[in-house]
């Protein structure tokens, strides 16, 4: 999708606090110099083109009351796909990647990232997806967050 | 922000770590992405029998208590030409780590940083996410968190495919 300033300008704007405003693409089209309809508009295409994933709440897991992990494993390739199904069938997996090192060798290969509403709850699914493979599944759980944030410069390369 | 948050009392579930199951429903409603419609929070309560106020007095309460980090666009990168993702983790001495995630986090390419615990075949403590428009680019970035930081062993892992990617859900 070609994009035109009008769009990047939108853009930028939405990826940090979305108006909470009876009229919210009002609000935005006032502070973007642009007119309410063309803001929807845009704001629409952009998401049915898929370059905005969802527009709403960035929900805090820990903060919730829930937990969260990252969890890595060592699956042979020829195995990938189907471990990878077994995995993604569960819906706290929100990511879940190949990773190949690049520099060095790595013992894990699929990498992904899971909630539940507790500590036991993640545990019993951990033990669940390894008696499902048959393989062990590393937990890797957060100790420490220095940034958590992803916001994309949409002005860079131009 | 502030002026958006600042003109009405928030509503909802005040403590941490307590979810109110009105919030939870509004949540559960709304974290696939809200409709982009001139009214969107009018929509979401007539679906959910609340008033247009109190979609937003609720939202503005979970922004308050951090049960939602931030109310915006998720955007897809690669479709904006950031095409390159590295996972770049690091074997930090314990008694650095605080002083090297900070640094770490400072670079705008950094969007994730987090410590996490080591195994006898995992001895990579700092987990970095670096995003940009191509893998050459990411490595100038991770050449530069070096420098910073004078640490020799990392290891940059690529995503070679993606199975799976949604935000966080309830």
């Amino acid at each position: 999708m070609e994009l035109k300033r009008e769009d990047k300008k939108i853009l930028h704007r939405l990826q940090s606090n979305f108006p909470l405003t009876t009229r919210p693409f009002k609000a935005l089209a006032e502070e973007l110099g642009l007119e309410e309809q063309e803001v929807l508009q845009r704001t629409r295409a952009m998401a049915e083109k898929g370059l905005i994933r969802r527009l709403g709440p960035i929900i805090d897991t820990h903060e919730m009351g829930n937990t969260a992990s990252l969890m890595a494993m060592r699956v042979p390739e020829q195995r990938i796909e189907e471990v990878s199904r077994i995995i993604n069938a569960y819906t706290g997996v929100s990511h879940n990647y190949l990773r190949k090192g690049k520099n060095k060798e790595i013992p894990y290969n699929l990498w992904f990232t899971m909630s539940a509403p507790n500590k036991q709850e993640l545990t019993k699914t951990i033990k669940e997806i390894e008696e499902k493979t048959g393989l062990k599944v590393r937990n890797l759980p957060t100790t420490k967050k220095f940034k958590i944030g992803v916001k994309f410069n949409i002005y860079r390369g131009e | 922000m502030k002026k958006y948050l600042q003109d009405k009392p928030a509503i909802g579930s005040k403590d941490s770590k307590t979810a109110d199951p009105i919030d939870i429903r509004l949540l559960k409603h709304i974290q696939d992405g809200i409709p982009l419609v001139e009214r969107p929070y009018k929509e979401i309560g007539d679906a959910l029998g609340l008033s247009e106020e109190e979609v937003i007095s609720r939202i503005k309460g979970l922004l308050e208590t951090k049960k939602v980090r931030r109310f915006a666009a998720s955007v897809a990168h690669r479709k904006i030409g950031i095409n390159s993702n590295a996972m770049c983790v690091w074997r930090v001495p314990s008694e650095r780590v605080e002083k090297v995630g900070k640094i770490m986090a400072s670079f705008p390419e950094v969007t994730h940083c987090y410590e996490r615990p080591t195994f006898p075949d995992w001895p990579y403590n700092l987990f970095t996410m670096i995003h940009g428009y191509t893998d050459e680019e990411c490595e100038k970035v991770i050449e530069a968190m070096k420098k910073r930081t004078g640490l020799e062993d990392y290891v940059i892992l690529y995503s070679e495919k993606e199975f799976k990617k949604t935000g966080t859900r309830i």
